[in-house]
């Protein structure tokens, strides 16, 4: 094995590890602030890529339908959060995790089935933008020119994340709130406002994994289910509600398995189970402290 | 600030006429032993679905609404369960018997080593990590394909000539299930049950007591573990054929809807739940593939309008009239 | 009424609950239509509407309709159908089964694309004596080691397609070989039985090692960058539905293609194509069961005609498949004169029909289709990227051998 093969794969893995933290960090954040497990996510990251082919097909699938679609869908997904969390989830907060649980889940149902009403059973495709297209000679290796573009989109979401929530008031208040909700609550601070956009944040963040993960695979039903356990397992191993927590545990496992690719391929499947096993007997709750 | 765990189950408050419990129990069980003389092959062939699923949901009851315990991946122990026998039947010349007593064994045994890990977690951190664990499970018999056959599953499972009949198979589903229900029942108003439903109410002072949580906890998985391996067998006996797709999350999630539909609070809620589910699915299917959809927008309804299920809500109104009745 | 000691109140709780379920079960009543014998052959098909492999079944299910249309245009036998959505659930699939045989009372089942459901729903129709035709599941097993008289299967399966593929192969000069593909029994059973064919046709080949990735894999690159780095002569793909069309963006974007030679059944199949536009990665080679345009006779012309005019779409390999169903029923229930399943069974049996690919035979022995099966390689043709350099390769040279079959089952 040389050296440029690993250092290529260790980069592959790392920008995989990206659309992992995109994904999750959404996820995580809606745990720590709102204490929901919000299973509906996986089907906000299919709407995502679904509604990023929908705004491409409408240009043309031409150069900029691409960039369009990366900044649209993902706001389209987030006013659709922003529904689900006004008109159902408000009412249910003060609920059992299990109501809140079986709500969010009864999303995934409806939302399949909608996809399939409006979008159609048909494999759907997008192209990658042509700026991007083709790969660029790594240390005799070469890497696809998506996945650098994927490792610089991640860090600046993660650094966006880092900002709204260290140097903005409402990001104050999220941390607070994921810290010590009564606290918050007798602050006097309107904790429902901070819930709703939490909501959509999150729902922004899952849409922009869809829509950007769009161009490199086959948009299709049941990439929900699919991408929702990798998310699950990362929050949890991370930490639940733990934003960078999420993000070390979504490097490790994109990197991670992208080098038991390399070395045992046969087996691939079981790598991200292995991982997240091996990291929660050795911290059960989680790589980083968790929110609460 | 309440604990993380589920406060669905209130104690009962109404007054009761054992002779009349016992006398519909009487009646029901009647019923259903003669219910294959005047009902089609179709519908005896369902209601041993119906009995399965229902054993299926009132074990995942004894730790979700007994013992407070956000257990999101019971299907893994049902999906053992009936694995057991398979590949004891199919790979092995051991006797069917064999099998099946080998089969919730198995079940509580994966229970025992799932719930090691997950018991020293409370609430939504104890459902992820039965979740993780659980696809784990999944994994490993989606994978391993020269003990399991990998997806294509198992077919075709040989069982001894007496159970081939669906009456037959009717009858030893319904047997299996009454026992499983009485011993759970048992448990549940055993001093072990009672203080399960201690831990859950109020797991500090259950502690503070000399009360050990965890222990507890951790035998109320083994125990539920174990009856879901028996419904495992339930479901071989009338299917004869097994696929990972039993081990998978979503499988899961639809018994906990069925515990939600028919009320945590009762210990027959679960079983309710099982009845409606397996026979709405049936007759939605029938006219439209959309069954998910009206699933979907179903437990939407039941979420925001029917927390407490449609057994949980008829206690209710039945605890109610009795207060009354006792005010007077 | 008098009141009771409380703490037994549970029992009635217990007691109305096994009257309510008693109660419920003895509402769905029951019903039995009266049979006669004029009465059209009723088809129950099982399959997945819901999901990510919904694509198919609408596939198979509008070729089917297509063909029972022809017949009862042309006067032939009646078909009725009813469909259900198995959801991709083995369980699913045989409920209702069961469901269909009987409270429906179809005379014949069809369907599943999940080869589990195909292989569960075979085992009932075996034990209640119904028919079941397969146009969806290609695991080998469902003619071959599992069969039995009451399964036919009206699609090449993974044993097919993969002495398919090894023909091809075989013709060239590779050695080094790395063998990869969806971790699934499609994928498995395809590439296994490539390879073991291949290693039969041309002894020199050497396997390097093989990568499996789970269905539904978005991002190919890691493995295809760990491929590269081994520097094998070919590397051979099985790879099915969703997860084709991502593999070959990704052969595109690492350019893999340029440095190895890849060869996956159904690169240069118009539902992977299609999607890539103009972003395919030339050179891919591959077999093919079914084109629409090729081969370029009369009735595959009709055939595309008649589907597209019905459903506004070119028909694909599913369509096919569920078209050749319905024909090759509908003319055995014309050749027994009969809609006695068992008679209808026997007229089934070594049917040969003619269908848009040919004539195509229902093999006796294993009640398994025989069709010809293409291959080639992507190109760039007049800036359309479609399937060139085409050879056709005869049912008989791609169909594993009868006595294979024979020993598959007396194991």
């Amino acid at each position: 094995m040389d050296f440029a093969t690993l250092a290529s794969q260790f980069f592959i893995g790392l920008s995989r590890g990206m659309i992992f933290f995109i994904v999750s960090a959404g996820l995580t954040l809606i745990f720590g602030v709102l204490r929901i497990t919000n299973f509906a996510h996986g089907a906000l990251y299919m709407l995502g890529a679904f509604m990023a082919y929908s705004v491409s097909t409408l240009f043309g699938q031409g150069p900029y339908g691409f960039w369009l679609a990366l900044l649209v869908a993902p706001i389209a997904v987030m006013f659709i959060s922003l529904v689900i969390e006004r008109g159902l989830l408000r009412f249910i907060y003060n609920r059992d995790h299990l109501i809140q649980m079986l709500l969010t889940y009864s999303l995934v149902l409806i939302a399949g089935d909608l996809v399939k009403i409006i979008w159609g059973t048909e494999y759907k495709s997008m192209h990658i933008p042509e700026a991007l297209r083709g790969s660029f000679n790594l240390w005799g290796a070469s890497l696809p020119w998506y996945n650098a573009f994927l490792l610089v989109v991640g860090p600046v979401v993660a650094l966006g994340l880092w900002f709204f929530l260290s140097k903005t008031n409402l990001g104050k208040i999220c941390r607070a709130t994921a810290t010590d909700r009564e606290m918050v609550d007798v602050l006097g601070i309107n904790s429902t406002k901070v819930f709703a956009m939490v909501f959509a944040l999150g729902g922004w963040l899952a849409g922009l994994g869809g829509a950007l993960i769009a161009p490199t695979t086959t948009i299709s039903m049941g990439m929900d289910a699919s991408i929702i356990i990798y998310a699950f397992l990362i929050v949890v191993v991370g930490g639940l509600g733990n934003i960078w927590g999420a993000l070390i545990s979504s490097i490790i496992m994109g990197v991670g398995e992208a080098f038991g690719i390399l070395f045992i391929p046969g087996v691939a499947i079981i790598i991200p189970y292995i991982i997240a096993g091996v990291l929660l007997i050795l911290r059960p709750s989680g790589l980083l402290k968790s929110a609460w | 600030m309440s604990t993380n765990n589920l406060k669905l189950i209130e104690n009962p408050k109404g007054k009761f006429n054992t002779y009349l419990g016992l006398g519909i129990a009487a009646v029901g069980i009647i019923v259903l032993l003669l219910a294959p003389g005047f009902l089609t092959q179709y519908y005896v062939y369902l209601l041993a679905t119906v009995f399965t699923t229902a054993l299926l949901a009132t074990s995942l009851n004894l730790v979700l609404g007994y013992g407070g315990l956000l257990h999101l991946h019971h299907g893994v122990f049902f999906g053992v369960g009936a694995y057991t026998v398979a590949i004891v039947t199919t790979k092995t010349s051991w006797p069917f018997a064999v099998a099946v007593l080998l089969a919730p064994l198995v079940a509580a045994l994966i229970a025992l080593v799932i719930g090691w890990f997950c018991v020293r977690l409370r609430g939504l951190y104890f459902g992820m990590l039965t979740l993780a664990l659980g696809q784990l499970v999944w994994a490993i018999v989606y994978r391993w394909n020269a003990l399991t056959n990998g997806d294509n599953g198992i077919h075709a499972i040989p069982v001894p000539e007496f159970l081939t009949s669906i009456n037959s198979v009717y009858y030893a589903t319904l047997l299996i299930l009454v026992i499983s229900l009485i011993i759970l029942y048992i448990i549940t108003k055993s001093p072990f049950g009672l203080m399960l439903l201690a831990t859950r109410d109020n797991p500090v002072r259950s502690e503070s007591v000399g009360v050990n949580v965890k222990r507890h906890r951790l035998t109320a998985f083994v125990i539920a573990g174990f009856f879901a391996g028996i419904a495992g067998v339930l479901f071989v006996l009338v299917e004869r054929s097994v696929a990972p797709s039993l081990l998978f999350w979503s499988e899961s999630a639809e018994v906990l809807i069925m515990c939600l539909m028919g009320g945590l609070t009762v210990f027959m809620g679960p079983m309710l739940g099982a009845g409606i589910l397996v026979l709405l699915s049936m007759v939605v299917g029938l006219y439209t593939e959309y069954w998910l959809l009206v699933l979907g927008l179903l437990l939407l309804l039941l979420v925001l309008f029917l927390p407490q299920g449609i057994l949980g809500y008829l206690m209710e109104i039945y605890n109610k009239s009795q207060d009354k009745r006792g005010g007077n | 009424m008098v009141r009771m000691v409380g703490k037994k109140k549970s029992l009635i709780r217990l007691g109305s609950m096994l009257l309510i379920t008693a109660l419920m079960a003895s509402g769905c009543g029951s019903n039995s239509p009266a049979k006669t014998e004029d009465k059209p052959v009723k088809v129950g098909i099982i399959d997945t509407y819901t999901g990510g492999a919904a694509v198919y079944a609408s596939d198979s299910l509008d070729g089917f309709k297509l063909a029972v249309k022809e017949l009862a245009d042309k006067g032939g036998p009646k078909i009725e159908f009813v469909t259900r959505d198995d959801e991709f659930k083995p369980d699913k699939s045989t409920s209702w089964a069961k469901e269909l045989v009987m409270r429906e009372q179809v005379d014949f089942l069809a369907g599943t694309t999940n080869s589990a459901g195909s292989l569960a729903v075979s085992q009932y129709a075996k034990e209640s004596k119904v028919p079941f035709i397969v146009w969806g599941g290609m695991s080998e097993k469902i003619t071959g080691e599992a069969g039995h008289r009451y399964v036919f299967s009206t699609l090449p399966n993974t044993a097919i397609i993969g002495k398919a593929g090894a023909v091809q192969l075989s013709k060239s000069s590779y050695k080094k070989v790395w063998l990869a593909g969806s971790d699934y029994e499609y994928g498995h059973s395809l590439i296994n039985n490539l390879w073991s064919n291949l290693t039969t046709l041309k002894p020199d080949v050497q396997k390097m090692d093989e990568s499996w990735w789970r269905v539904g894999e978005t991002d190919f690159t890691p493995y295809i960058n760990a491929i590269r780095s081994a520097k094998p002569d070919v590397l051979v793909v099985g790879t099915g539905g969703a997860d084709m069309v991502a593999f070959m963006k990704a052969v595109k974007a690492t350019e893999l293609n340029k440095e190895i030679p890849v060869w996956a059944h159904t690169s240069y199949d118009p539902s992977t194509l299609r999607p890539l536009g103009d972003q395919a990665p030339e050179g891919v080679m591959g077999t093919n069961p079914y084109l629409y345009n090729y081969p370029d006779t009369p009735e595959n012309k009709a055939f595309a005609e008649a589907f597209k005019k019905e459903y506004n779409r070119e028909p694909a390999a599913f369509a096919l498949y569920g078209y050749m169903g319905g024909k090759f029923l509908g003319e055995a229930i014309a050749k027994a004169g009969s809609t006695d399943k068992e008679k209808i069974i026997d007229a089934m049996e070594g049917l040969t029909i003619d269908t848009p690919v040919g004539k195509a035979t229902l093999r006796k022995e294993d009640h398994q289709v025989a069709i010809p099966m293409s291959y080639g390689v992507v190109a760039n043709v007049n800036g359309v990227f479609t399937g060139s350099d085409l050879h056709t390769l005869n049912s008989e040279e791609i169909m594993p051998s009868v006595d294979q079959i024979l020993k598959a089952r007396s194991k």
